[in-house]
Order: structure tokens, then sequence, then C-alpha cells
């Protein structure tokens, strides 16, 4: 009797009258319905033997420390609308680079990296797959040393695609909101992300993201030779 | 299963599971964590849409709770950052909980003077409505230990209410519990 779930009742409701979530509204359903989208854009071509390891997997070590972090690349990777203005990069310098990396002969070599057209952010992003990682000209994973001003500085650990270099700048053009930026991709010191760029500028949708073995394994099925 | 019927089962399963676990969330932390860990839970979900059990909901909870204490853990990292932050800024005093202010503060802190697992099972049984089985698929234990376990955290609530209202009484002595 005492494992009986009405075993005591009065008990019971003297716990509920004290549940805190009784006031909480319903949720909106144009929001729910918006979470549901959401997360029925990310990708699902993730084989996992345990849900709750997969998540802890996602959220690794280096990108695990907040927990905003898998969000907004969930939906940085996902949403439509808040991928305005993901990776609005600019160049660090003025000398704009395209395409290939800059591979200076001084003692630290540094890949400048540059922001997308505005217009690209509207465009609805596609799950990153390995072919449309291919294309891109520069791939690397490496860890954000420095934020500073509108300056990202990553200390590459490894490079896909792309002339190795020291380092890895990118930087927000005047306009751009950081703020947007940081949400999205969450750019963190310290931590460690996967970073695609063509035509010397970064890709934004989910291409570049904090480091996650899933998405590792796409860059590297990218790019077999260099994994 | 094709990309559609994925969102088919998707679409006909995570409605009924947003709710309760935005509820879930709600009663354990701050709304913005809350939100992020809705988004999270509902991930996993989305990813382990074959794994799921025919009564995902108490699975459910169980990603939640483990996708909350990875959020807490990265908050408290971040609040050691904060902390050293305030040392040059300090913030006004820090708000009482949530919970806290509720009422009934006999409740609450006979709840506070539980270990934290006992308190979780009489939140899951008593604002999740949640039976000792499927309490048992939310903490990945065995039905017949969350039964004992949710029957002894009852036992020592009760006894702790007891002590707390009324402080004069012999607590030793009073066996009489209602069985």
């Amino acid at each position: 009797m005492s494992d009986d779930w009405d075993d005591d009742p009065e008990l019971r409701d003297r716990l509920r009258s004290a549940d805190p979530a009784s006031s909480l509204p319903p949720a909106d359903p144009a929001r729910a319905a918006r979470l549901l989208e959401d997360t029925m854009s990310s990708p699902t071509d993730t084989p996992t033997d345990d849900p709750t390891d997969d998540w802890v997997l996602t959220e690794s070590r280096e990108t695990g420390t907040r927990s905003r972090g898998p969000l907004t690349w969930l939906v940085a990777a996902a949403a439509v609308v808040l991928i305005v203005g993901v990776g609005v990069f600019g160049l660090l310098n003025h000398d704009s680079q395209h395409d290939k990396v800059p591979a200076a002969g001084g003692p630290t070599t540094v890949t400048r990296l540059q922001a997308p057209a505005p217009a690209a952010y509207q465009a609805r992003c596609m799950v990153p797959t390995a072919p449309m990682i291919a294309q891109q000209s520069v791939a690397f994973a490496g860890t954000v040393e420095a934020i500073s001003g509108d300056v990202v500085t990553l200390r590459p650990t490894h490079f896909y695609a792309g002339t190795p270099t020291d380092l890895v700048k990118v930087q927000a053009p005047p306009a751009a909101d950081l703020q947007a930026l940081i949400q999205a991709v969450h750019f963190k010191q310290g931590e460690r992300y996967l970073v695609s760029a063509t035509r010397g500028e970064v890709t934004i949708c989910g291409f570049s993201a904090p480091w996650s073995p899933e998405l590792a394994g796409v860059y590297a099925q990218a790019f077999p030779a260099r994994r | 299963m094709d990309a559609q019927t994925r969102r088919d089962r998707f679409e006909e399963i995570a409605p009924d599971l947003i709710e309760p676990l935005r509820r879930f969330l709600a009663r354990r932390t701050d709304p913005a964590t809350a939100d992020d860990v809705l988004s999270e839970t509902l991930l996993v979900c989305w990813r382990c849409l074959d794994e799921l059990p025919a009564e995902p909901l108490p699975w459910a909870y169980g990603v939640a709770r483990n996708c909350l204490a990875n959020a807490q853990r990265g908050h408290r990292r971040q609040e050691r950052v904060a902390a050293r932050i305030a040392v040059v800024d300090p913030p006004p005093e820090t708000a009482a909980g949530p919970g806290t202010g509720v009422g009934d503060g006999a409740l609450e802190e006979a709840l506070a003077s539980l270990r934290p697992e006992e308190a979780e099972l009489l939140r899951l049984w008593a604002w999740e409505q949640l039976t000792p089985a499927e309490i048992a698929a939310v903490l990945e234990i065995t039905p017949n230990a969350a039964s004992i376990r949710l029957h002894r955290a009852r036992e020592k609530l009760r006894d702790q209410l007891r002590k707390i209202e009324q402080p004069a009484g012999h607590e030793e002595s009073r066996e009489g519990r209602r069985s």
C-alpha cells in the first residue's frame, strides 16, 4: 500500500500547492510551432547509442560550458531568421583576401577571412553535408585564442582545406552586430570550432560551428585526403 | 524511416511533450535556461526518434534532467568568472531563489533538508505526477527501487514537516506516523 502512487494524497496536495509552475501560462502555440520547426530543421543523420550521451558529446568539454552554446548552434544551423547576421565577418585588415589562404613567410602566418554579403544571411539554411563542405576552400578546426573588439582570432589545430597557417583572424565589419555573430556561432575564447570559408568568406548556416564529433565527421568526410 | 515519416512522427509526439517539459524546467531553473534546455531536449528527441519509447514523456524528462545538469555545470563556470568581475563591480544583492516565498515555508524547509535525490523523487511524484514506474524511467533506476525510495522520501518529508511544525514536540518518540 505504501508503494501506491496515491499513498499520501494530503502530502502530495501540499507539495502541489507549492508547485512553482502552477502559475506558468501555457506556451504560445506559435512559439511552440516554431520551436518544433526549428528542431526538425536540424540534422538527424547522427547515429547515437545514447541520446543523453549524444547531447553530452555535442556539448563537449570545449563547448559545454554554457547552456546557450548548442542552442545557438542549433538555431544557427536551423533557423532562418536568426541566421541573419550570423557570420558578419569582415576583414581584419583592408587587404581583402580571396580564396587562397596567405601563407606568409614570417614567423606567424595568418589566414584572414571576411564576411559574406549581407544578403547571404537571408538564405535558408541547408544541413551541412560533406559534398557541400568539400566545396569550401578553407576548412579548419581551431580554438578561439582571443576576441578583441570585432576581431576573432583562432589558432587552428588542423586544416582540412586551404594552406595551413598559424592563426586565422576574422572580423565583423563595422556595421555588423558583433553580438548577433557571437550568439549565432558563439565564438568564445578558449573553445574549439570547426570553421569553413569559401572565396575568403566564412560560411555560416551551421557550416562553421562549435566543434562536435558529428560536424568533425562531416568535415573529415568532405576532405578525406586531409582528415 | 524516410524524412517525411520522421517529421510526421515527431509532429505527432512532440507537441504533447512541450508543455510538460516546460513545466518540468520552470520548476527547476530560471526562464532563460529553461528555454535553452527545452530546445536541447527536443533536439535529442528529434535525433533519437527511433529510440523513443512508447511512453516518451518520462524518457524526455530524463533527457531534460541531464541537459539541465549539463547547463548548470556551465553556469557554475560562468558564475566563477562573474564572481571575479563582481569584485570590481558588485551587483545588487541576489534575489531569493526559485520556489522561495511561495508561502509554505515549512514545506520548503522540509524539502531543503532532504537529500537532493529524495527531494527530486518527491517533485517527480507530486509535481510531474509520475508513477513509481515512470519515475524509474526518468531516473534510470528500477521501478522497485523508485517505489521504495519514494516511500522513504515521503516518510522523511513527513518527519521533517512534523519537526519543523512542532519544534517543541519529542521528535524521537513521535513514531506514531500514519501508515
